[in-house]
């Protein structure tokens, strides 16, 4: 439709008041989007129009409005129902958001707990170790301490006995103090003896061998019991558990005392 | 006559308006009762206005304009503001329901008699004192003011209105061409009073 054709035949006006029939409306309005001059004289009748209407307004009868809003939401009972889902469909999302980071997060909290758990695990199983440590250390040290007391006594003598024919390589020391009556002996350099021997000690008191006891494998530091009047201290291989006298053929080392 | 202080009113309160104007038409289009309510506050009255001048009843037009408003709630996406201001949309709503309404009942056979319409709209009119038009369009010459009045709040068609007026079509389609310039140039006078007036303030 031509710029000037409309305007000549005053169809802006025509389309304004509704009286153009659709093929016309549907053209002008092609027309109004291809020629901007065309909307704004059209918006100007527009505008001089409504003008002129609120100029030349009436007041409806109050009744009418009420009408109108009672009427739309009881014919509207579905829009009714549809607009409260509209609304809480943005707080559900909202909620169901909270609700998966809380999930997220509870999975997370979770795996932190277990690998916390896990740690607090290991740190009690260091912890018991160290522990037992310490208590191993504080054995060992008042071992230490108890024989180093005993070795460390002004009144100790010290003998070194070293092994015969039969078992040269062995070297036993003993520490005896005649004042405290106490036998201790380092068994370090005696050579390992086979589980149905046992070396077993002994004193010559005037001719007889007494029974000092029987050397015990798994200690380095020993006590042996003190004989009076001993004249020399003997040593013996013998069948495990010790022998009520002495196998002589099987002594490995003695020494005199002073 | 139209006071320069009404005048005013209106102009600054459509200033305000204009940019609500497309905000309450979108809610309006989203079915929210609430932009209803304004819209009817805001349009009602312009159109009951045309609708008793053209149906001169008012109860008729009291659910004619019930009718409209149902029918804007209903068609309201149907507008587009590309084509045009809402309350055009509207009047032609209100427009085609009384008409139709009239063409409906006995009166059609007095609105097709056209010399019968012309004489009875007078009468009527002058009957009805309220119907009497005011503002702007008092200004205007009164050829000019009788053919607004015909199509604009009387519902007549061009044709129809041209054979009232005995004139042909083309001049007067030319009397409502110059009509709404001169309104336009009232209004003109109107803003540059305004810019005056703000010029002043400052």
């Amino acid at each position: 439709m031509e710029k000037t054709y409309i305007l000549d035949n005053g169809l802006l006006e025509l389309y304004v008041l509704g009286e153009l029939n659709a093929n016309e409306k549907a053209q002008l309005e092609s027309a109004i989007i291809q020629y901007p001059e065309l909307k704004l004289q059209l918006d100007t009748i527009e505008a001089n129009f409504e003008k002129m209407a609120i100029e030349n307004a009436i007041d409806a009868p109050k009744e009418v409005k009420s009408n109108i809003l009672n009427t739309i939401s009881k014919s509207s009972t579905k829009t009714v129902s549809i607009a409260p889902q509209k609304s809480l469909r943005p707080y559900l999302n909202i909620a169901a958001s909270v609700a998966a980071l809380l999930f997220i997060g509870s999975i997370y909290m979770f795996s932190q707990l277990n690998n916390t758990k896990k740690q607090l695990q290991l740190v009690e199983q260091e912890n018991k170790k160290l522990n037992s440590n310490i208590e191993n250390l504080n054995n060992y040290l008042m071992e230490t301490n108890k024989w180093y007391v005993a070795i460390n006594d002004p009144d100790v003598q010290k003998y070194v006995l070293t092994g015969n024919a039969l078992m040269p390589e062995a070297t036993v020391i003993s520490y005896v103090n005649n004042e405290k009556k106490s036998v201790v002996i380092n068994t370090k350099y005696l050579p390992k003896l086979d589980d149905e021997h046992d070396y077993q000690m002994w004193a010559d008191v005037e001719g007889e061998m007494i029974n000092m006891g029987v050397i015990d494998k798994n200690k380095d530091m020993l006590a042996m019991n003190y004989i009076d009047n001993a004249e020399s201290l003997n040593i013996t291989i013998e069948p495990a558990g010790g022998n009520d006298h002495p196998t002589v053929s099987q002594l490995i080392t003695n020494i005199y005392l002073n | 006559m139209f006071s320069v202080d009404e005048q005013q009113i209106y102009f600054v309160k459509s200033l305000t308006l204009m940019s609500d104007e497309k905000n309450l038409i979108f809610k309006l289009q989203q079915k929210d009762e609430t932009a209803l309510g304004l819209i009817y506050d805001k349009y009602s009255s312009a159109l009951y206005g045309v609708i008793i001048r053209i149906c001169k009843d008012e109860d008729v037009a009291k659910n004619l304009l019930q009718d409209t408003f149902m029918t804007i709630w209903e068609k309201s996406e149907s507008y587009d503001v590309n084509k045009g201001r809402f309350y055009t949309w509207a009047y032609r709503i209100a427009k085609n329901k009384t008409l139709n309404f009239l063409r409906k009942s006995d009166q059609l056979i007095q609105v097709e008699d056209l010399s019968v319409y012309k004489d009875r709209t007078e009468e009527e009119t002058d009957k009805l004192d309220y119907l009497k038009l005011n503002g702007t369009i008092k200004r205007l010459e009164p050829h000019h003011q009788k053919a607004i009045e015909l199509v604009y709040f009387n519902g007549l068609t061009h044709r129809e209105a041209h054979e009232v007026m005995d004139v042909p079509l083309g001049t007067f389609k030319s009397y409502i061409k110059q009509a709404i310039k001169q309104l336009q140039q009232s209004y003109l006078k109107m803003v540059t009073f305004l810019m005056i007036l703000i010029e002043v303030m400052r």
